[in-house]
């Protein structure tokens, strides 16, 4: 530690630390303008300037390392008339716009004039007139405003690793703008209009809308991925006007992305169900809560006679809180007596888990937020972490910042891929063949600590498998030249502090269960301990909901049962999931649905599959309502009821209860009591909440398990081409397209493809295509690019207008659902 | 046995020479000595910027250290047939003394050169800048081979701190400090890089030295590099200097040739490769930190220090930046030592310095001095006086960071020390001198214009502050000026001085300071009587014919380009005020100071008082 006085105040340090930050560290402001914590010290606002003993220049205190024995003085006469006339100039140039500019209020430049002076300026000027530009998705700008901080720029950049925004021209027609001053194309992640201190930056769907004075201000946490940001929004009157994020809240640090800033608007889609509906006449038609109730209690009854529990199923939902979960399990436990509950987890985190718990035994292992800053080597493989998870994908870009390796395994041309300082373009579904190949190059060149690993289960039979990967096999299939693989083998070997991370998404169909055991496999063979395999549960509540038991525990019927065997229930209880458009082969599972002797969807919209629904009841959604998510940290946040009620719509745990005692059955009477009911019952199993985080001691027992490339289909007409399915940043699951702010930055499934095979199928660029699967066709809208190799065209889940799901067929067991599609011109 | 040839002469190859045809001059050169079969016996070599620019092309026949100036192709021919086959000098192409107007053919005779002690421009006028064996035969590398092969990289620090060596880029920072700092760092890369960005409008001292020597600049930063442990070494060098990257090309490709730079040089065990960087027309970028994100491929913009480049430079790595001039200086003083570099200069001062003489003085060049030289010495004896007799007002020195030190101070040695005492700098080398025709207000403005089209905009008091110095300056030029502009510009001044991140924002308002110092009854005169007295600001100037002392010559009429003045010969002539554009060609021509400036109500006020008198009518 290093002791400094800073106006008079002993005052200690770490080293390293410079002295702005020891300050605000201990209470003492300096202003500043252009700092910010996630950055390196800029130096251009000249704010932070203070005056060192022993220095004859004013030092800038925001990059000055603090030394031992240093004598800091932030009000001198002379620090106070520099700053003075920084402001002094400042306020010269900029718009006397506070009546219309939505910063009022809260305006950093605003707040220092209050607090610094000066009260009159000595010079006049002509007003800049750069014109306003509302030309781009979601973020405004007016450059008139602009006091050149540089944060947007350098946050871009740096922190986001996107760099949309520069500093063009020079002195003082410099300006802030995209390259060419063209329209503003980015991830529209909104960090830039968070990070400005003036109202240069703004949110389109916030301008104008309110004063910042009229509205209230509460934390909650983001209803989308499995990060858990905690988001602060701004509420007013009863509506979510904006959402921010704040410096050193929530695990996310203040940072979002563009779905936990702009995708609140969900909650305002003219789709939201505000009444029951019971299918009357063969219409959906409005009804009371008491009449739908019973109408499903006495059908659920007579079912269950004559046919068994066994008929009857539920799907729970991976954005529904534990207590809605918790719920439904126990309804369907309890009041049916059947284990037939499931879960989208069946397609995406279900398989992870099966594979963690077949290689080591665990059960249950949450990610790390901080443990891709602690590695030197970060590997991630045909997972997209800053689509599917942005703000804890920072941190891999930061770790590679920093010096770690970032090696990316993917056939697309991702940012996580752009920041690499490896890129293994491999083709798609390959993966498992690329690791078996490391390992075999690691094992034959005895790069690993031989008496160490040998004695773990199932070595040989693995070595053995592995052994055909040669370098040259492992190049064919994967199509990674060589010495690349060789590169990357070595690398990995010899450098300590690994980690593997996967995502696990039901829409990413490049994957299958053995890719996850693969990468066990390699990190057992480095000795590294299992929890280095980082699987990011896929959404809010994906982990709780698992937690909760929402999946079949002893011979329950799966996902795949239920949806897709045909006559396999006869009633279906679906809470917050569209299957008809989510999961794949929508067209079968339209069938089997339709098939149902009873369909009870409950969800806030009326989605395709509550439109084949016999009733249809109306769930409050996300701050509408009181429950607990547990993210993919293990970390338990809690949202709270923030919002009015819309129409009629009632929390699902609510709807659970209430029917359960219409059928006589008491499962949980209130929120707290539930909550305390889920505590006991995973005390139960072994599981601790320290502080906020659910944790298990599990002794890990590794076993080396063979992992296999099994492919569903290879292309082999030459219209035939892979179909690979995934997300993109600004949208998650099938409940971002609701956000109409979401859907002005991408709105539509675009299918990406590279341009020689647009130049083979003779399609071009923008242009509607017919795709075509075994199962069906759609249309979409084609985008040629490099960012897909050859042979891959890519296109999102995200929306159901695409049906898109309608193409996918589901994989038999272990296999990547790859999909081969033709593709015509439409 | 190998002919030697008996006549070398060696013509001015730099850019201002070639500019002035010095390249055709060779060719007529060539031409007439094959015609003449002499070609074996006598050489002709292009050189590096000789420094009497005001008299070039120039050309100087060795071994007799002949002078020639202002040659034409036909001068050459005249040259091989009298001095070279019949061995009589022309007297008429030699440099004339510019009073008694008789001829110095001797070089080393001549004013200009006489008073030059050269140390960094060693090979002024001497070698081919493209041929390494030149260089060496001047000792060149020796000093590095001493470097690398028998001293430490203490040794070496040691000898140039002990020699007074101060950065000559215009910083002054003394340059064994810099050195010793970086070498103490440990780190897996270390940077020694050069700046050749030399942005200070009209100094060309950097110029000449890596268009007429590369090698001196490649040794030095070997040198520097074994003292620093530098793995590789980058020369930033302005893009509008082309003839000087292709020179350091030239240069480097040579050096590698021989084993001077790259691997294990001369088998020291030291390697260096040096690449060449060039700019991209930003005047920020000479600034250290600036260049150094310049050659990262970033926005030139500077960035705050602490932390300093010697631990945190290129590529967050340790680096070195010296200047050309810098470099130039260091293989003699390794090889010739400390105390003898220390023998010319002042205690605080040590060595020469080279300095680029322009504006309205007589001998118009680059020239090197001993450091504590009087700035008269400079100005009346090596720059021969002022232009056409007229005044001398001021001097310019260290360009747009500078400032203007009037007559009475000329006497000032020029120092670091010194110099800095008066307001001015002595900065890079630049030195405009300034007659009576000049307006320091103007003079002021002009840099300003410079400093704030330069300005890279990251930090408010460069970016606004220098802004609005420039607006307040141009409305006192053009007649808005008012009570309490001076002070203003003052006060804004320190503080942008004071807040500003780097060194341009922080030496841009010095032209402002210094002119307001010891010019300030012209600004007085700008603001409260509206009259530029040097008649340069169009709208602050009356300009009228004393009929007292007018002889009705004629001479202004004629060059009048508005045919506004009229008069009889031989009487007092006027000016037709409703027709003067002040374009100052009267101004400028009268032999009799007749033509005077006046405010710029002069003849207004009498306009109005006729009105006034009407009206009372």
């Amino acid at each position: 530690m290093i002791n400094l006085k800073i106006n008079g105040r002993e005052i200690q340090a770490r080293e390293g630390s410079t002295i702005l930050k020891a300050a605000l560290d201990n209470g003492i402001y300096i202003p500043h303008l252009c700092w910010d914590r996630r950055l390196e010290p800029y130096g251009g606002c000249r704010l932070c300037i203070v005056e060192v003993e022993g220095q004859r220049r004013l030092i800038t205190s925001c990059a000055a390392p603090v030394e031992e024995g240093m004598i800091v003085w932030t009000e001198t006469p002379k620090v106070v008339k520099a700053r003075k006339t920084v402001l002094e100039l400042l306020l010269l140039y900029h718009p006397l716009d506070c009546p219309i500019c939505d910063k009022a209020g809260e305006c950093e430049l605003q707040d220092l004039a209050f607090k610094y002076g000066p009260t009159e300026s000595r010079f006049t000027a002509k007003r800049k007139r750069e014109p306003e530009r509302l030309d781009s998705p979601i973020v405004e700008r007016n450059p008139n405003r602009c006091v050149l901080c540089g944060k947007c720029v350098n946050l871009c950049r740096d922190h986001q690793g996107v760099g949309a925004l520069a500093i063009i021209g020079r002195g003082f027609k410099a300006k802030i703008s995209p390259a060419f001053e063209e329209t503003l194309d980015c991830e529209f992640c909104g960090q830039c209009i968070d990070a400005c201190p003036v109202g240069a930056l703004g949110a389109k769907p916030y301008r104008h809308r309110s004063r910042a004075w009229y509205m209230d201000e509460y934390q909650i946490i983001c209803p989308y991925c499995g990060c858990g940001c905690t988001t602060n929004i701004s509420v007013r009157e009863g509506k979510i006007i904006r959402a921010r994020g704040k410096e050193a809240i929530g695990i996310n640090d203040g940072n979002l992305c563009s779905k936990g800033r702009f995708g609140f608007d969900f909650l305002y889609s003219e789709k939201r169900l505000t009444t029951p509906l019971i299918r009357k006449e063969g219409e959906l038609r409005p009804a009371p809560w008491d009449e739908a109730l019973r109408y499903i209690a006495e059908r659920l009854e007579r079912i269950k006679n004559a046919h068994g529990p066994s008929s009857i199923g539920a799907i729970g939902s991976q954005r529904c809180t534990v207590e809605d979960n918790f719920m439904l399990q126990k309804f369907m436990r309890e009041v049916i007596g059947t284990d037939n509950i499931d879960s989208g987890a069946r397609f995406g985190y279900a398989r992870a888990l099966e594979a963690l718990k077949e290689s080591s035994g665990i059960e249950y292992m949450p990610v790390d937020w901080q443990k891709p800053l602690e590695k030197s080597l970060l590997f991630v493989i045909e997972s997209e972490l800053t689509a599917t998870h942005p703000v804890w994908g920072l941190n891999f870009l930061q770790a590679k910042k920093r010096g770690a390796y970032l090696i990316t395994a993917d056939s697309r041309q991702t940012k996580l891929a752009r920041h690499s300082t490896h890129w293994l373009r491999l083709k798609p579904g390959t993966g498992v063949a690329l690791l078996n190949g490391i390992a075999n190059y690691i094992i034959e060149n005895g790069l690993f600590d031989k008496e160490k690993v040998s004695g773990i289960k199932g070595f040989s039979e693995w070595t053995n498998h592995i052994k055909r990967f040669s370098l040259k096999e492992t190049s064919a299939i994967t199509g990674i030249p060589e010495t690349l693989i060789e590169e990357v083998a070595r690398l990995i070997a010899s450098t300590p502090k690994r980690l593997i991370a996967l995502s696990s998404g039901a829409s990413e169909n490049n994957k299958s269960k053995d890719l996850y055991i693969a990468s066990a496999n390699l990190l057992m063979l480095l000795g590294e301990e299992i929890d280095n395999l980082q699987l990011p549960a896929e959404f809010s509540n994906t982990l709780g909901l698992w937690l909760s038991g929402v999946r079949p525990l002893k011979d329950g019927k799966t996902l795949k049962d239920m949806l897709y065997k045909e006559g396999s229930l006869k009633a279906l209880y679906i809470m917050g999931e569209d299957p008809v458009t989510v999961f794949p082969d929508g067209s079968t599972i339209e069938r089997n649905l339709k098939n149902l002797e009873l369909l009870i969807v409950q969800d806030i919209v009326l989605t395709e599959t509550a439109k084949l629904a016999h009733v249809v009841l109306p769930a409050s959604a996300w701050a509408e309502k009181e429950g607990t998510f547990i993210g993919m940290t293990g970390l338990e946040q809690r949202i709270t009821k923030l919002l009015p009620d819309q129409g009629d719509s009632t929390p699902d745990w609510k709807i659970l209860r209430n029917l359960a005692r219409i059928m006589g059955y008491e499962i949980g009477r209130d929120i707290n009591s539930i909550k305390e009911e889920f505590n006991k019952k995973l005390s139960a199993e072994g599981y601790v909440l320290e502080g906020s985080r659910w944790k298990k001691f599990q002794r890990p027992e590794p076993s080396f398990r063979i992992a296999d490339l099994k492919v569903k289909a290879r292309p082999e007409k030459p219209q035939e081409i892979y179909l690979l399915t995934g997300n993109v940043l600004q949208h998650s699951g099938v409940l971002s397209y609701l956000s109409k702010t979401l859907d002005s930055a991408v709105a539509d499934a675009v299918l990406t493809i590279n341009e020689e095979d647009a130049k083979r199928l003779n399609i071009k660029d923008d242009t509607f295509v017919k795709v075509t699967s075994k199962k069906g066709s759609v249309y979409l809208k084609t985008r040629v690019t490099d960012e897909v190799p050859e042979g891959v065209a890519f296109a999102p889940l995200h929306f159901p207008h695409a049906r898109l799901n309608t193409l996918l067929t589901i994989p038999s067991d272990g296999e990547i659902p790859l999909e081969v599609v033709e593709i015509s011109k439409g | 046995m190998e002919k030697r040839p008996r006549i070398t002469m060696m013509l001015c190859g730099g850019t201002g020479c070639i500019a002035g045809g010095s390249l055709k001059v060779k060719e007529a050169f060539e031409r007439e000595l094959s015609q003449q079969g002499l070609a074996d016996e006598i050489n002709i070599v292009l050189t590096g910027c000789n420094g009497f620019c005001a008299e070039g092309p120039i050309g100087i026949v060795y071994p007799d250290d002949i002078f020639y100036e202002k040659l034409t192709p036909d001068d050459a021919k005249i040259i091989v047939q009298e001095h070279f086959i019949k061995g009589r000098p022309v007297e008429r192409l030699m440099y004339k003394e510019p009073v008694k107007k008789h001829a110095i053919p001797v070089m080393n005779e001549i004013p200009f050169f006489k008073h030059q002690v050269l140390r960094a421009l060693r090979n002024k006028g001497l070698i081919d800048p493209e041929r390494i064996e030149d260089y060496i035969a001047r000792d060149g590398y020796m000093a590095a081979a001493k470097a690398l092969l028998e001293m430490t990289p203490e040794e070496i620090i040691r000898e140039v701190k002990n020699s007074g060596l101060r950065g000559r880029g215009g910083a002054g920072f003394p340059t064994g400090l810099k050195w010793e700092l970086c070498s103490k760092v440990k780190s897996d890369q270390k940077f020694i890089l050069c700046n050749g960005d030399e942005g200070d409008p009209g100094a060309f001292m950097d110029r000449s030295i890596m268009e007429g020597d590369p090698h001196s600049v490649l040794e030095g930063m070997i040198i520097a590099g074994k003292a620093i442990g530098a793995t590789k070494g980058y020369i930033y060098v302005r893009a509008e200097y082309p003839l000087a990257v292709k020179r350091l090309q030239i240069a480097i490709e040579q050096a590698r040739e021989r084993g001077l730079l790259g691997e294990d040089i001369l088998g020291s065990g030291y390697s260096l490769d040096i690449e060449i960087y060039q700019g991209a027309g930003a005047f920020v970028c000479g600034e250290e930190t600036a260049l150094m994100r310049s050659i990262e491929g970033k926005r030139g913009m500077p960035r705050p220090r602490p932390p300093f480049p010697v631990y945190k430079g290129l590529w967050d790595k340790p680096s070195v930046l010296n200047n050309v001039e810098t470099f130039a200086n260091v293989p003699p003083i390794i090889l010739h030592g400390a105390d003898w570099f220390k023998s010319l200069g002042t205690e605080k001062s040590t060595g020469t310095k080279v300095f680029a003489l322009t504006g309205a003085i007589n001998n118009v060049g680059l020239i090197e001095v001993p450091m504590g030289i009087p700035l008269r010495t400079i100005i009346y004896d090596i720059g021969g006086g002022i232009k056409k007799g007229r005044k001398f007002k001021a001097v310019q020195l260290g360009g747009p960071s500078g400032g203007c030190i009037p007559e009475h101070l000329l006497d000032t040695p020029v120092t670091y020390e010194d110099i800095v005492r008066t307001g001015a700098i002595v900065g890079s080398g630049g030195m405009v001198v300034m007659d009576d025709l000049n307006c320091m207000v103007s003079v002021a403005k002009f840099f300003l214009e410079f400093t704030t089209d330069e300005s890279c905009g990251k930090c408010t008091p460069c970016r606004i502050g220098t802004k609005v110095m420039l607006d307040i300056l141009t409305d006192i030029t053009e007649g808005r000026g008012k009570d309490g502009d001076i002070e203003t510009l003052e006060d804004l001044a320190n503080d942008i001085i004071a807040a500003s991140l780097c060194g341009l924002g922080q030496t841009a308002p010095n032209p402002v300071l210094t002119t307001i110092k010891y010019f300030r009854d012209e600004y007085e005169s700008h603001i409260y009587e509206k009259w530029c007295k040097a008649g340069v600001c169009r709208s602050l100037v009356t300009f009228y014919i004393d009929p007292s002392t007018c002889t009705g010559c004629g001479a202004c009429a004629r060059v009048c380009p508005q045919k506004a003045i009229s008069g009889e010969r031989k009487k007092p002539h006027s000016i037709d005020q409703s027709l003067c554009i002040k374009c100052r060609q009267c101004y400028e021509t009268c032999k009799f100071n007749s033509v005077k400036t006046g405010p710029r109500d002069m003849f207004k006020k009498e306009e109005n008082t006729e009105v006034l008198e009407e009206v009372k009518k």
